[in-house]
């Protein structure tokens, strides 16, 4: 008997928890993402129609203004969409990878080896209780107000999560797992590639999530300051100038932006650790 | 010292082992002194008290724990890590297969960084599934199998590394009875078929006596050598004449009598 795939069982799981076919589950899980939005932005749009408030502008005027702002023509679409918005999902992207990387390589180490954790922990846990924004001063004054800064600030700020997460999951690798490695004499690159990194990724990639919307924030807060261009730049300009509405509209786009690269970690996440999922299922 | 001209004919030859963890007043003295070999094809059982340093002996074996004192020789060389040509089987299969592999890349993992070329590997994969009566699960994960059949993944994996020793810690101890006795008759199968040494660690006295030929018997720690006993049954074994047999009813008694004792002689 040759067995269902892995991808049937899946589905077949998921359908015995709810037992109804799969185009009304998606409907009935988007509509409980639309619906509350739907309603609060009406109600929005009605309290703002019935008395006007200059701090509250219409969330359609917000919609719109935001549109035109990035798409309206051009030159918008040149010198705001690329020299703005993409402006800071670049730095928030740089930092984030730096970081990342950074918080993996040293995580592993905390994880693999217990003289390089109980040396590196005290300082650890003592930096992280730094808040990150907190230190943007400091990389103001040691690497001045250019872009280069603001990467190594995101990054700096993002890899404590990734790095805490690392070590932990490297940390918790069943003994018999590591045995299995040496057992059958596998060289100590693929010990680490195939046996350590893999074992670890889930962890890893709850770290990452975390990471992913410090990266946001930081790369704003960082834009706040000294800076040319960007969303967080914008949005001082913005406040500067009292243009309420568009301040409303970068925070828009920030919102989206959020959501979109949750769902990209998401769905990274669900092709690559499609086994942890399943396999926490069965038990 | 040990004449390396007499060790040549042992697959595994221990040379009075001891092993301490950790020192001072709070030491553990697992191993004591502990001197065996082992012949060529021979399949030992190890047994002894809970506590008694079984695991310890194996990983002493495997190379993984380097003993305090002694040495351990491999087909007449002095191991230093872990020797080659040693597969080995762990109690706990639900933490030895990786669960992001299938099946059949479970089996293939140690051969990965040989130089078989790919068409060999899968042929040996294919074989070694077979031999575990898993053919046609290769596609499947771990996860979606029962402990026995992982167990028999875990088992096929060590064949497909084409050991001449295989170790194996208490490998049917998570697994139900019915499914253990279909295990151990796999196990002997294999022993025959691969004509490979197999020392097998365990708690069950009549699985010790049922499987092997020889059964070691250690003490309460620090263990020594309570008993070296010859399991001198009719070939092939058999899951119920084997164990109506007279000689066995009274080796497992005997054996459950030395480890009741604590490991002291009756």
């Amino acid at each position: 008997m040759a067995g269902p795939s892995t991808r049937v069982l899946a589905t077949r799981a998921l359908r015995a928890s709810a037992e109804r076919p799969r185009w009304v589950r998606g409907l009935v899980s988007v509509a409980y993402f639309v619906v509350p939005l739907v309603v609060v932005v009406g109600l929005w749009q009605l309290a703002t129609m019935l008395g006007r408030n200059p701090f509250f502008p219409q969330p359609f005027a917000i919609i719109g203004n935001l549109w035109t702002l990035l798409f309206g023509s051009e030159k918008a679409v040149q010198d705001v969409f690329v020299g703005q918005f993409l402006a800071t999902v670049g730095r928030m992207a740089l930092g984030f990878a730096i970081g990342a990387a950074w918080g993996v390589v040293v995580g592993t180490i905390m994880g693999l080896w217990r003289g390089a954790r109980e040396v590196v922990s005290p300082i650890v846990e003592f930096l992280r209780s730094i808040p990150a924004t907190a230190t943007l001063p400091l990389f103001i004054i040691l690497l001045g107000g250019g872009d280069d800064m603001r990467v190594v600030f995101i990054a700096y700020g993002v890899s404590w999560f990734v790095l805490i997460n690392t070590a932990q999951g490297v940390g918790s690798i069943h003994k018999t797992m590591l045995d299995l490695g040496r057992v059958f004499r596998v060289s100590p690159a693929r010990r680490l590639f195939a046996i350590v990194l893999p074992a670890a990724l889930p962890k890893i990639f709850a770290g990452l999530r975390i990471a992913s919307t410090a990266a946001l924030l930081l790369a704003i807060v960082s834009e706040f300051m000294l800076a040319l261009n960007g969303i967080g730049f914008s949005l001082v300009v913005a406040q500067s100038r009292f243009n309420l509405l568009s301040m409303w509209s970068w925070m828009l786009a920030l919102a989206i932006l959020g959501l979109l690269i949750n769902s990209l970690l998401e769905f990274i996440e669900r092709r690559l650790l499609s086994w942890h999922r399943l396999s926490r299922q069965r038990t | 010292m040990t004449d390396p001209q007499q060790t040549v004919a042992d697959a595994v030859l221990v040379d009075h082992v001891s092993h301490v963890y950790g020192s001072g007043p709070s030491a553990h003295h697992a191993l004591a002194d502990l001197a065996f070999a082992v012949k060529p094809g021979e399949f030992v059982s190890i047994v002894g008290p809970s506590g008694a340093g079984k695991t310890t002996l194996l990983r002493t074996l495997a190379g993984l724990l380097t003993p305090t004192e002694g040495a351990v020789w491999v087909d007449g060389r002095r191991t230093n890590g872990v020797p080659p040509g040693m597969a080995m089987v762990f109690q706990d299969y639900s933490r030895s297969l990786l669960p992001w592999l299938t099946v059949e890349k479970n089996v293939a993992f140690p051969l990965g960084g040989s130089s078989i070329p790919k068409p060999e590997r899968r042929a040996i994969v294919a074989e070694a599934l077979e031999a575990v009566g898993l053919g046609g699960f290769g596609k499947r994960y771990p996860w979606q199998l029962s402990g026995g059949m992982q167990q028999r993944v875990a088992i096929a994996r060590a064949l497909a590394y084409r050991p001449s020793l295989m170790l194996m810690d208490e490998p049917f101890a998570s697994v139900d009875a019915q499914t253990r006795e279909g295990l151990e008759d796999l196990v002997l199968k294999i022993r025959d078929t691969y004509g490979m040494t197999i020392l097998f660690v365990t708690h069950d006295i009549d699985e010790s006596v049922y499987l092997a030929n020889r059964v070691l018997v250690l003490s309460r720690p620090p263990a020594r050598i309570v008993e070296d006993i010859a399991v001198d049954l009719p070939e092939p074994r058999d899951q119920i004449t084997t164990r109506e047999n007279p000689d066995f009813i009274h080796l497992r008694g005997h054996v459950a009598r030395l480890i009741h004792g604590g490991g002291e002689p009756a």
